[in-house]
């Protein structure tokens, strides 16, 4: 005999199980029906109805009893208050699973959806779903009416198997449209970025907390939160505008009202009432970039604001409401900010529970070739013709623009000024290798200048005047920030010395290094003293 | 050990109902394979392993594969065992199927033995009680044993709820028959069961019953169940002659009108009584297991139907006996069953 029991589990059909004339065994009745069944031996029914319904639960369990003589039924008594109130179905279905004595290696139980309200029907899905229910569904219906009895058809579902799994490649999918909708279509191979794309996406959909994006300038930010703000509003998930507004061009007293609005005569020259921003991103996303350069205030009323989803107009008595998702955007190290003071801890610790690093364009060589594509797919929608770049001159220019000589300091800011460059200078919409070489050029004379600007900083101000500075190659100021930067190190000149030339130092008959260190220093009008500071 | 092809001819059920009669009056093992092939759902179904429980319970057999789409079942039947038996069937089995499982091996027990069998009593596809109670069982007591079946009440499709006891006295050896006639009719009884189902549905039956077989008022009667449990209707029409009762049934269901009721009814007996030969081919069906199991017997009967033939071949497998089925006229068939 089999080893394993069919145990079903469902709700009582307080209309459809009903009847208690004979016409009822010509209908078919979703609880009884699925007793009869000839390959689905039911070992025991866990029936819950209502007390209302003890009438009809009795006659059901009677009728299966009778038509089913190897079918225990258990009526299981349940009050569900309001059954089409989820949180009252989902805790009484959820406290009947947690006290129901499953014995999964001895039965196998099927829970029926057919029966009870959507609401139920819903409830004891997600059960299932969670394993809280360990057990599969099974979902009944009446035969084509052509076909007689009334034991009509019913399937059995598997949560764990391959329809469900075809269902779940669904949401995969929708989830990969969703990251190639953020990354604007761009097939990006940079599998870093690739997978910062799929948590932002991820985040996108199921959070509302603050973002915080980071990243150097024209690395994105702005684009990707649009980006995440049109996806949330493909999934219905805001119903508001999106707003953005770069801080840095917020200043002083209108940098306030701006934001959080004013009342009419709050200042001079503030002749009507003004909303904000803030309360026109109500119900939907406010994008604050260069968040790094709001003024103390302001972080101070924008921490009210995301905490308590009110503030204060600028000369108003009265609170103002929105309710906003921000995301932010910086190019800085807001946690250095915050240890000059320039930046308040509790609004960056508001801010950054999700913190992404977007990299720079330097930094996904391989991301270059995609987005010179969507570059030039963009002059073509403005233009209305594609600029062709012949094969060779393609290679040669994506062998530059992967190159470390490459900077692309202002990052897709740079790599679109460029396509427009070439685009516009291209007659007959062909790139031609004179124009791309000609754009070469130009692009390393734009990151010339701005190239030495992280070795000039190392050198500390003072030690060198401006003149003299501006004389030296790089290849001598770069040099001479390392020897100042161990010489500030050292106590005595002596070590610094002994730093700087110990590789060769013990080759040499007269250790000298001290001389050697002071003649370098020399060169350039400087002595012990002078770069200690 | 025998293997049984069970995907062979028509059916799945009857092979396996009989194979299991045979193994447990013959005390041979068997495994039945390609149980139901080729079927929608192939293998054992719930009624199929309740004959499968029935027949180990009375033959105290070891039973292996009886699980629910079983292909495969094999059977190692111990002793014949009468007693007193309570089987109850579900909707989906009749209960008349497993009294035929049951029964060929119980008719040459070391005892007397009281069968209450539950569930449906009279269902398409199986033969109603009637039939077992008035056709078949005269013609077992004339091979020797004594055979008493009573309805307590009657079940139908869906409800079931039909309940019937059956006491039978055993003999050492079943003896001989032969039905070659059927000699003159005696007398003749149609019968419209209804199960709440309204009158009228059953006048326009014995009309029909009146129109086409010319039966008179008085051979025709109505009967309302008591306590009905479900929804019923059955015409049920009986032929007494000198040497056999012929029963025939109209099955009433949902959608089908009286008189197509009437006309299943009316079609099978007037091709019987038309043939002019004692056995019908329900009973013909019925006689076989039997009359090999006595060793011998003959009978006339109407052109055999595929169940007949596989029956047949069945038995067969499991005892030293010959079956020749021989035409004789256009309408009529000889069976013979011989010793080997």
């Amino acid at each position: 005999m089999p080893a394993r029991q069919t145990v079903l589990i469902g709700l009582l059909g307080s209309v459809l199980d009903s009847g208690f004339h004979g016409e009822r065994w010509n209908r078919w009745r979703p609880t009884v029906s699925l007793c009869m069944h000839k390959e689905l031996p039911v070992a025991r029914f866990e029936l819950i109805h209502s007390k209302a319904h003890e009438h009809t639960a009795r006659c059901v369990a009677a009728d299966i009893q009778r038509t089913s003589p190897g079918t225990t039924v258990v009526l299981r008594e349940q009050e569900f208050g309001n059954p089409w109130d989820f949180e009252e179905v989902y805790g009484s279905l959820h406290d009947f699973a947690r006290g129901y004595p499953f014995r999964p290696e001895e039965e196998d139980y099927l829970v029926h959806i057919t029966t009870g309200t959507h609401v139920q029907q819903i409830c004891l899905f997600l059960l299932a779903e969670s394993r809280h229910l360990p057990a599969r569904l099974v979902q009944s219906a009446p035969a084509e009416p052509k076909r007689r009895g009334p034991d009509g058809k019913y399937s059995i579902i598997d949560l764990d198997l391959s329809k469900y799994d075809r269902i779940a490649a669904r949401f995969q999918r929708e989830a990969r449209d969703a990251a190639s909708f953020l990354k604007s279509g761009i097939e990006t191979r940079n599998p870093r970025f690739n997978q910062l794309i799929e948590q932002i996406e991820h985040v996108a959909i199921h959070s509302r907390e603050p973002v915080l994006l980071m990243g150097p300038t024209g690395a994105g930010k702005s684009q990707l939160a649009r980006r995440i703000f049109e996806l949330k509003k493909s999934r219905h998930q805001v119903a508001g505008v999106f707003v953005e507004v770069n801080c840095a061009t917020l200043r002083g007293e209108s940098a306030m009202s701006t934001l959080f609005g004013h009342t009419k005569g709050a200042f001079t020259g503030a002749v009507k009432d003004r909303p904000g921003l803030l309360r026109a991103a109500d119900g939907g996303l406010l994008f604050l970039d260069e968040v790094g350069e709001l003024g103390l205030d302001e972080q101070a009323m924008l921490l009210r604001a995301l905490e308590e989803k009110r503030f204060l107009p600028l000369g108003s008595d009265r609170e103002s409401s929105s309710d906003f998702q921000l995301i932010a955007g910086t190019n800085r190290d807001l946690a250095v900010a915050v240890r000059s003071g320039r930046f308040r801890e509790d609004l960056l610790a508001r801010m950054n529970l999700w913190t992404f690093h977007l990299p720079g364009l330097a930094e996904r060589p391989e991301d270059i070739e995609p987005n010179l594509d969507y570059e030039l797919d963009r002059v073509a929608r403005g233009s209305g013709t594609r600029p062709v770049l012949g094969r060779d001159v393609r290679e040669e220019f994506l062998a530059f623009a992967r190159s470390p000589a490459a900077r692309w300091s202002a990052n897709f800011r740079d790599l679109n000024a460029c396509v427009t460059r070439m685009a516009t200078l291209s007659a007959g919409g062909r790139i031609t290798r004179e124009v791309m070489q000609g754009e070469i050029a130009r692009l390393r004379s734009s990151w010339a200048p701005a190239s030495d600007a992280p070795y000039r900083e190392s050198i500390p101000a003072g030690v060198l005047d401006p003149a003299t500075f501006q004389q030296l190659d790089l290849f001598d100021r770069v040099q001479l920030a390392a020897v100042i930067a161990v010489c500030r190190e050292s106590a005595t000149l002596s070590e610094a010395g002994r730093k700087l030339f110990s590789s060769t130092r013990e080759k040499r008959k007269v250790q000298n290094d001290a001389d050697r260190l002071r003649k370098y220093l020399a060169r350039f009008g400087l002595d012990w003293q002078g770069c200690k500071g | 050990m025998l293997v049984i092809d069970g995907s062979q001819g028509e059916g799945g059920g009857q092979i396996l109902r009989t194979a299991l009669a045979l193994s447990l009056q013959t005390g041979k093992p068997f495994r039945l394979e390609q149980i139901r092939a080729g079927r929608q759902k192939p293998g054992l179904l719930r009624q199929h392993l309740t004959a499968v429980q029935a027949a180990a319970a009375v033959g105290r057999a070891e039973v292996a594969g009886a699980a629910l789409g079983s292909t495969t079942l094999e059977m190692h039947p111990g002793t014949v065992t009468p007693g007193d038996y309570h089987f109850a069937v579900g909707t989906a089995g009749s209960a008349m199927l497993v009294l035929q499982t049951i029964l060929p091996p119980l008719l040459t027990a070391s005892g007397v033995s009281t069968l209450t069998l539950e569930g449906g009593t009279h269902n398409p596809f199986a033969p109603p009680f009637d039939f077992v109670a008035d056709s078949f069982a005269p013609l077992i007591r004339r091979m020797g044993p004594s055979i008493e079946l009573e309805l307590h009440r009657p079940g139908f499709y869906p409800a079931g709820g039909g309940k019937l006891q059956v006491v039978i006295h055993p003999v050492g050896q079943l003896s001989r028959l032969d039905l070659l006639d059927r000699g003159p009719i005696q007398r003749r009884l149609a019968r419209a069961l209804i199960s709440i189902i309204p009158r009228q549905v059953a006048d326009r039956e014995l009309a029909c019953v009146q129109q086409h077989l010319g039966w008179s008022e008085e051979e025709c009667r109505v009967e309302s169940v008591t306590h009905p449990t479900g929804l019923g209707n059955v015409l049920l029409l009986k032929v007494e002659t000198e040497q056999v009762t012929g029963v025939f049934t109209g099955f009433g269901e949902r959608r089908r009108s009286a008189e197509q009721v009437a006309q299943e009814a009316t079609d099978a007996a007037m091709a019987w009584l038309r043939a002019g030969v004692p056995v019908d081919e329900h009973l013909a069906d019925q006689l076989l297991l039997p009359m090999a199991l006595a060793g011998g017997g003959s009978f006339r009967t109407v052109r055999p139907s595929s169940h007949t033939l596989t029956n047949a071949d069945i038995i067969r497998q499991f005892l030293p006996v010959d079956i020749r089925v021989e035409q004789e006229s256009p309408l009529a068939w000889q069976v013979v069953v011989a010793s080997r």
